[in-house]
């Protein structure tokens, strides 16, 4: 007896939800990019699953998953290097501390 | 009894991601988040066996529990990490934000939780020879596109954290 489609999707929009409440009420900008993360994944869940399920056709899910790969790779990256340069402006993390563009 | 084992590892790994998920946004200490995070990666590449995406798992273990997590870690090294009595931090606008959240997160839940699909998903044989004809073929320009925004990442991060020769 295999999963239902549904249970997956269940599960990718419960791992979405959490990660989007991460990014809405973490105030430490390193967890910010850590619930982020988690929501590229929930959608890679998502991709993946959908991708199984009609793969008579071909594998297009799981190619968009490989191409979420490389853009979360290539977004920790870069979001690391401006917290690192944004805590060298301003030695914190918190994002409610650092409000320099607040009129 | 051999039926009941891919539900059995569903409902594992449905707890361990969504325990470990809710446990990367509520733990207070960063170092703690970081490792549930790997933990929450290394389920859902469980996931992915379980869909029968073996090649997806595997790039799911090498990237992100291996490159993204050690990454995520050096940034936890580099940054000091004032201790606060709770992490948790909500905005002066939240009531705007929640009246924009909310419906939409009822508008995503209703979707996702109503989806019945009679069919079920499992192996049904490897994905490595489909997705590499795919990306091979059919993808082989974007797959070009996407090398270059690596190397524009990571020129781009180099930059943003070279220190000025003074």
């Amino acid at each position: 007896m295999a999963v239902p489609l549904g249970a997956f999707i269940a599960v990718s929009a419960v791992l979405f939800f959490i990660g989007t409440a991460g990014v809405l009420v973490r105030r430490n900008a390193v967890v910010i990019l850590m619930s982020v993360e988690l929501m590229l994944n929930a959608t890679n869940l998502a991709l993946v699953a959908f991708s199984r399920r009609y793969s008579s056709i071909d594998e297009r899910g799981s190619v968009f998953v490989v191409f979420i790969f490389v853009v979360a790779a290539a977004e920790v990256a870069v979001g690391l290097a401006i917290v690192l340069s944004a805590y060298r402006n301003k030695p914190t993390v918190d994002v409610d501390e650092i409000r320099q563009l607040k009129g | 009894m051999l039926d009941l084992i891919e539900p059995a590892l569903f409902a594992v790994l449905t707890i361990a991601i969504v325990a470990a998920g809710a446990g990367v946004v509520l733990a207070n200490r960063i170092t703690t988040s970081a490792l549930l995070m790997a933990f929450t990666f290394l389920n859902i590449a469980g996931m992915f066996v379980l869909l029968g995406a073996e090649t997806v798992a595997m790039f799911q273990v090498l990237i992100y529990v291996g490159a993204i997590t050690v990454l995520i870690l050096y940034g936890v090294m580099f940054t000091p990490q004032s201790p606060r009595p709770y992490g948790l931090f909500f905005q002066t606008q939240k009531y705007w934000a929640a009246l924009l959240v909310v419906p939409i997160a009822i508008i995503v839940a209703l979707i996702a939780f109503s989806f019945r699909d009679s069919a079920t998903v499992g192996a049904k044989g490897g994905d490595l020879l489909p997705l590499a004809t795919s990306v091979f073929r059919d993808f082989a320009f974007p797959f070009e596109v996407a090398s270059v925004l690596l190397l524009a990442a990571m020129v781009g991060a180099i930059v943003l954290v070279k220190r000025d020769e003074d």
